[in-house]
């Protein structure tokens, strides 16, 4: 299968001990709407495992949510994780409760976009499909 | 006779009246769930044999409310909602709060406490004392309780995977005191059903939870008969996307299994069947519905309880309902429409007859609450209680042929829905097999794509916003150096106490988790003990994962 023939694969997971999967949900339903194949971790996964899981299923792109408040320092392992497994081309994308403020922040980790509660299905999707196209070209 | 007379005038009013009924219906006013409403309802929908359905407030089917005299006999409780640090900041203010002759508020609990995780776990970093108080053994809970008699305080926790061991911590502290345990007044939130399926702050796989829910109904109804071991929730559905047909049938399912799980061993229906009380929304969205909500709720409550599990006190078969608004209706956008959402669901509480009101306020889309808010919150519902005139009459909207045709409709949706959960076995298969997760998810899709398509309208969200910039935030912050101090704790803790103690008491509960369910290997005794010995809520959750195991949730949508 060529690269551009392959479904966009993307690991939807919760870091950390956050409960709130509504929003989360939400995304996963509407990538798979999308055609994209879509694998959602659960709840209560380490920022460990989710990059091993991410690695194992070689997925174009990582989204995760996070409504505890703990989102700064969860991204961050994550993205340290990402670049010491030399897998920082995965789009990395946070949601959940995240204030404004902290979003600079999270994008200079790197992350490369923040939604917040607020954002519309149909933009995540939009943006998923275009970052997903670029890293298959790069 | 008179209704057959009636639908015909009815329907020659229609046609008397066809171009605008028609272009009105063509709007598409609907239920929740898209079940359509009329544009008039008569007393042919209503249908309602009043005796039987109906009937009088105080006395079977409750459907017009628990007590005869409604809000004239007691006001609802006026709710308001706290947060805490540490636990010796958390004894502080419960200790101001009962000089000023107050009750202590709920006590929220950090998520490692919540997931039965030490302080010092790995996963538990950065997360110690965000959502409320760390509790890590019973040093904590003599920290929070120090100077305080538990015999004079009702203290309610909401705590559930791990309710257990906090009940345990209540009961040695409670006999550390010399207090009689008939006396102790409390309360858990304890239901860990909807942990699975909307919270998520699960341990144990389901057979084993719901095990140790029993252990403690069975244990309070035995030794604890003044203690309230149970909130079943039905609100947090809503708040992970279901309609309310799924808040209330998932309720009633997941309060019906705890019933039949207690009723097996052979407890008394009416011996707890009061101390259940309905954790629910009161939402101003599709208003009259949640009216109907509520009076077909009772109904459905008291004819279960005794018809079905053999209730004979009137006590046990009132539904006691505690409303809260919904955080996930308040928006960031022109944040000041909050209170007027808020208002309407109080208003919508109150005509449902509901014993607690709490309403979110204004601001808690931003963070902490301000103490201005926190005001206008209680301030609003004041004014629905003194300057009103809303609690005078019993049940003011009974009668209405809309709102009766409304409770039957509701009734029957509900009753086919947990009728559709006992085919599949029952709510602990529903949940396993990943059925209840999938039908909220489904709806909270449902209500998305109406708000992002316009087809459901959020006033300064999707219509009528006004761009404006967004006031300052009050976020909980971390405090690695609070961490560190219960971290340090804990590990003191270890170091101090009875080492071999707390490896008997461990292995106890281990052999009697071992066992088959039942009362002779009910859990709260071993737990007890090692409370007792200062085993630490990671240790105790430790001792039972080895034997459970942990839930895996089915992943699927």
């Amino acid at each position: 299968m060529s690269a551009q023939q392959r479904r966009i694969r993307v690991l939807m997971g919760k870091p950390g001990l956050c409960g709130h999967d509504r929003g989360i949900a939400l995304v996963v339903m509407a990538l798979r709407d999308a055609g994209m194949e879509v694998i959602y971790s659960g709840r209560h996964n380490s920022p460990e495992s989710l990059v091993e899981v991410a690695l194992q299923e070689d997925v174009d792109v990582l989204g995760v949510s996070i409504l505890s408040g703990g989102h700064l320092g969860l991204c961050e392992r994550i993205a340290r994780l990402l670049r010491e497994r030399n897998v920082d081309d995965i789009v990395f994308l946070a949601g959940g409760f995240i204030p404004p403020e902290d979003i600079p922040q999270l994008k200079a980790m790197g992350v490369r976009e923040v939604f917040r509660d607020d954002a519309r299905l149909e933009d995540i999707v939009r943006f998923v499909e275009k970052a997903a196209r670029e890293r298959v070209a790069a | 006779m008179y209704l057959e007379q009636l639908k015909t005038a009815e329907e020659e009013w229609k046609e008397r009246h066809r171009e605008e009924i028609s272009q009105a219906e063509a709007m598409g006013a609907a239920c929740e769930d898209g079940t359509p409403l009329k544009v008039l309802y008569t007393p042919a929908d209503a249908g309602a044999d009043y005796y039987t359905r109906i009937g009088f407030p105080g006395e079977f089917p409750f459907t017009r409310g628990n007590d005869a005299a409604g809000y004239r006999k007691k006001l609802w409780t006026i709710s308001h909602y706290a947060g805490f640090g540490s636990p010796s900041e958390t004894n502080v203010l419960f200790r101001k709060m009962i000089d000023h002759g107050g009750v202590p508020p709920y006590m929220a609990l950090d998520l490692p406490t919540q997931l039965g995780l030490d302080p010092d776990h790995p996963m538990a970093r950065g997360e110690v004392g965000m959502t409320g108080t760390s509790i890590a053994s019973l040093r904590d809970w003599e920290t929070i309780f120090d100077g305080i008699k538990l015999e004079d305080t009702f203290v309610g926790t909401v705590i559930n995977a791990p309710a257990a061991v906090i009940l345990a911590m209540h009961v040695v502290l409670a006999e550390k005191q010399g207090a009689d345990l008939t006396k102790i007044r409390g309360n858990l939130q304890n239901d860990i059903l909807k942990e699975f399926t909307a919270r998520g702050n699960f341990i144990f796989p389901v057979g084993p939870s719901l095990r140790l829910v029993t252990d403690t109904l069975e244990y309070c109804a035995r030794h604890l008969p003044a203690y309230w071991p149970l909130n079943v929730c039905g609100g947090h559905f809503p708040e992970a996307g279901a309609n309310r047909v799924h808040e209330v049938a998932f309720a009633f399912a997941d309060a019906f299994t705890y019933i039949e799980d207690a009723l097996g061993r052979g407890v008394d229906i009416d011996g707890f069947g009061k101390g259940i009380f309905f954790l629910m929304k009161t939402n101003h969205t599709d208003l009259f519905e949640e009216v109907a909500k509520f009076r077909a709720m009772r109904k459905i409550w008291s004819s279960r309880l005794r018809d079905r599990y053999g209730a004979k006190d009137a006590e046990t078969m009132k539904c006691r309902i505690l409303g809260h608004s919904g955080g996930s209706l308040m928006t960031r956008e022109r944040p000041e429409l909050n209170i007027a959402r808020t208002t309407l669901a109080c208003l919508a509480g109150v005509l449902g007859g509901i014993q607690l009101i709490g309403l979110r306020t204004m601001d808690e889309v931003f963070g902490i609450p301000t103490e201005k808010a926190e005001l206008i919150a209680i301030g609003t519902q004041h004014v629905a209680a003194h300057e009103t005139g809303l609690p005078d009459v019993v049940d003011p909207l009974g009668g209405s042929f809309y709102i009766e045709a409304l409770t039957v409709e509701f009734e029957k949706k509900v009753l086919e829905e947990i009728e559709r959960i006992e085919r599949m076995g029952g709510m602990v298969k529903a949940i396993e097999s990943g059925y209840v997760r999938r039908a909220i998810a489904q709806d909270a899709y449902q209500t998305q794509m109406a708000l992002e398509t316009g087809r459901k309208i959020k006033v300064g969200v999707n219509k009528y916003r006004i761009e404006e910039n967004e006031p300052p935030r009050r976020p909980y912050q971390y405090k690695p150096e609070e961490e560190q101090r219960q971290i340090e704790a804990v590990r003191q803790l270890r170091r101090e106490r009875d080492h071999a103690a707390v490896e008997r008491a461990l292995e106890r509960i281990r052999a009697t988790a071992r066992r088959p369910a039942g009362t002779d290997a009910n859990l709260m005794p071993p737990i007890i003990e090692a409370v007792r010995a200062y085993a630490t809520v990671g240790e105790i959750c430790g001792a039972l994962r080895e034997v459970f195991g942990e839930y895996a949730e089915p992943t699927t949508f």
